[in-house]
């Protein structure tokens, strides 16, 4: 694949051309310690220099509260309209883990019933990842397969190198968008944008605090639903449900009607989570899921297991934001050990 | 990558053509689609489930009740118990409203050929087997299947569901008996007294040649299955349907998933072979 770099002064050019013709998405710096990505208007309201975001960039693609439709009851009919999409975007400086976190969401809102919503965002959306640079104390990407600098499933993946970013071409939609913009790129001549982001990986790699071994686990998983350890885990859980706010993968959402007159209203979904109690009850009372221990197992088994059951990926990308923000510090990492320690007593 | 040329999670007008009062709380609702092309192309099988809107409340998952066979309506019948069904109660003939579906597999009916088939339902337990009755007690299909049986118990006979089917219709089907049972005896019940579980043992069925079919409370399933197992049926041979909360229909909101199985897509009919595979969150 093509490779080009940028120099800094002309990403900023180019940032500002893209945000000029697509909506573009990029990380914004909210306040200390707070990134989120969002539309901007420029390169100057875009922060390079994040780690991870604080919301996973999911929700341009599944936004927390989306319209569907529209529905008025006026006379004897009905009319139900389609709630407007956006056209055209670039979601911009996408870390690896959120790539990949995307990737483990196309075949939930693919499959035998398209989900045309997510379709339509995700057909009309260019992805441009950006490697790491620093690694995170609750990064842990390359214990699920990842790495701070692997891009695969971005069209395009920036690299910040000397003096500026390399640029490599990872799908033909990628190259289109390089090619319209060609004035602000400058061929890789000396070829050392991979072998630079390379280089980087490498070095990052030992970077990581914490790193945990999946081998086995699954299988273990497989033949092993009641645990005391969930018992033991749920406890703690506040059943806040932050975790699956921010969560690259997680994809639970409610449908919910608006109507103000009672006659005409919108029907839209938004993000749910299966650490409240009311996410499975029944209209009746029934709850298959009826205390926070069947409600912790599900979400880990969904990370650990399920996922890969239904879609063959893994659930979990290890981009750490549920370490960083779970108010009583539940670990996954530490959950997949203490798991391998229970599998090995077993 | 896209190929959305339909929106599944957008319903197709309906309209409620009559309204049965089956019991204090449970009434059966005939809808027909308002565009004749919609009514013509959905082909629900027997024991699928569809998404029914009140426009400005929400939607809920409802079995369609009525077969294939009968064509040009669908019926579902709706116990009053949460917020959209209390308001589809509100409604009269000729409101519109939202289906769309038809979602979630099927009663096996091709497998069943034949064979007996020994229906065990309780209260509004028997909306979901009244498809599968009434698919082949239809006369293009009846030939297929061998003796038909049904045991159907209520707690009162106010509480009998469908009994125009039960009382008056399918006792005068060849081939076809009707076991009925109230939980407590009343004046004016002449019938059996007693819990399902109970009257079926009484009844004794031969598991020889027969699918057993059972939906219900889930307290009279559990009895039910302990009961079939003691009269020799295998897990094989025993199915059921299971009711979760769902929203989406389709397998992407993610609650009605019992271990990786979500039962809209992978359900909601089970055999108790599958179930007894499944963790159980049910």
């Amino acid at each position: 694949m093509k490779a080009y770099t940028i120099t800094r002064d002309n990403l900023g050019a180019w940032l500002d051309a893209l945000a000029r013709d697509y909506t573009l998405i990029a990380p914004v710096r909210e306040e200390e310690s707070v990134s989120l990505f969002k539309p901007v208007s420029g390169f100057a309201e875009i922060n390079l220099g994040y780690t991870n975001s604080t919301v996973s960039p999911k929700g341009w693609l599944f936004p927390q509260t989306e319209e569907m439709f529209f529905f008025s009851t006026g006379g004897d009919q009905i009319t139900l309209a389609d709630a407007q999409t956006p056209g055209p975007a670039v979601l911009f400086g996408l870390r690896p883990c959120d790539i990949k976190g995307i990737l483990a969401l196309d075949p939930v809102f693919n499959g035998a019933y398209q989900d045309c919503y997510y379709q339509k965002r995700r057909q009309d959306t260019i992805l441009v990842g950006l490697s790491c640079t620093r690694v995170e104390r609750d990064c842990f990407c390359t214990s699920m397969g990842g790495g701070p600098t692997d891009g695969g499933g971005a069209d395009l993946l920036l690299t910040e190198i000397d003096g500026g970013y390399g640029i490599e071409v990872l799908t033909p939609r990628g190259e289109k968008l390089v090619n319209r913009y060609q004035q602000y790129f400058d061929a890789d001549r000396e070829n050392r944008v991979i072998p630079a982001r390379e280089e980087l990986g490498k070095k990052l790699a030992g970077h990581f605090t914490r790193n945990v071994d999946t081998t086995g686990l699954k299988e273990f998983l497989d033949q092993h639903f009641e645990l005391p350890y969930w018992g033991e885990l749920a406890r703690r859980c506040l059943g806040c449900g932050i975790c699956t706010y921010i969560c690259p993968t997680c994809h639970c959402f409610d449908i919910f009607d608006q109507s103000p007159d009672g006659e005409s209203g919108v029907r839209s979904r938004c993000w749910d989570s299966c650490m409240f109690s009311h996410f499975t009850r029944m209209a009746g009372g029934h709850n298959p899921r009826p205390t926070q221990k069947e409600r912790v197992r599900n979400r880990f088994l969904h990370k650990l297991k399920y996922h890969r059951d239904r879609y063959n990926l893994d659930g979990c990308v290890g981009c750490g934001r549920c370490v960083t923000r779970c108010p009583v510090n539940i670990d996954i990492r530490q959950i997949i050990a203490d798991l391998q320690e229970v599998a090995r007593h077993e | 990558m896209s190929n959305c040329r339909h929106n599944p999670l957008k319903p197709y007008p309906a309209t409620i053509v009559k309204i049965i009062d089956e019991t204090p709380d449970v009434k059966t609702f005939q809808m027909v689609f308002d565009d004749p092309a919609v009514m013509e192309s959905f082909r629900q099988k027997p024991g699928q489930v569809a998404q029914l809107s009140v426009f400005g409340v929400g939607e809920a998952t409802i079995s369609i009740t009525s077969s294939p066979t009968r064509k040009g309506i669908l019926e579902f019948s709706v116990k009053k118990v949460g917020m959209l069904t209390s308001a589809l109660h509100c409604l009269e003939p000729g409101t519109k409203v939202g289906i769309r579906g038809p979602y979630g597999n099927h009663f096996p009916y091709e497998v069943m050929k034949g064979k007996d088939l020994l229906f065990i339902g309780g209260g509004i337990g028997l909306a979901p087997l009244r498809a599968l009755i009434d698919f082949v007690l239809a006369e293009e299909n009846r030939g297929d299947y061998g003796k038909i049986d049904i045991i159907y118990g209520a707690r009162s006979m106010d509480d009998l569901c469908f009994k125009y089917d039960i009382l008056d219709r399918w006792p005068q089907m060849p081939g076809t008996t009707v076991y009925t049972t109230i939980d407590r005896a009343e004046p004016g019940w002449e019938g059996h007294v007693g819990f399902v579980p109970a009257y079926l043992e009484e009844i004794n069925p031969s598991p020889e040649n027969k699918y057993a079919i059972t939906c219900g409370p889930p307290i009279m399933i559990k009895f039910v299955l302990q009961a079939l197992e003691k009269m020799g049926f295998s897990d094989d041979q025993v199915i059921t349907t299971l009711e979760l909360k769902m929203k989406c229909g389709i397998g992407k909101c993610g609650r009605c998933n019992i271990g990786s199985k979500y039962v809209c897509l992978d359900g909601p009919v089970f055999y108790l072979s599958q179930l007894k595979q499944l963790p159980p969150e049910f």
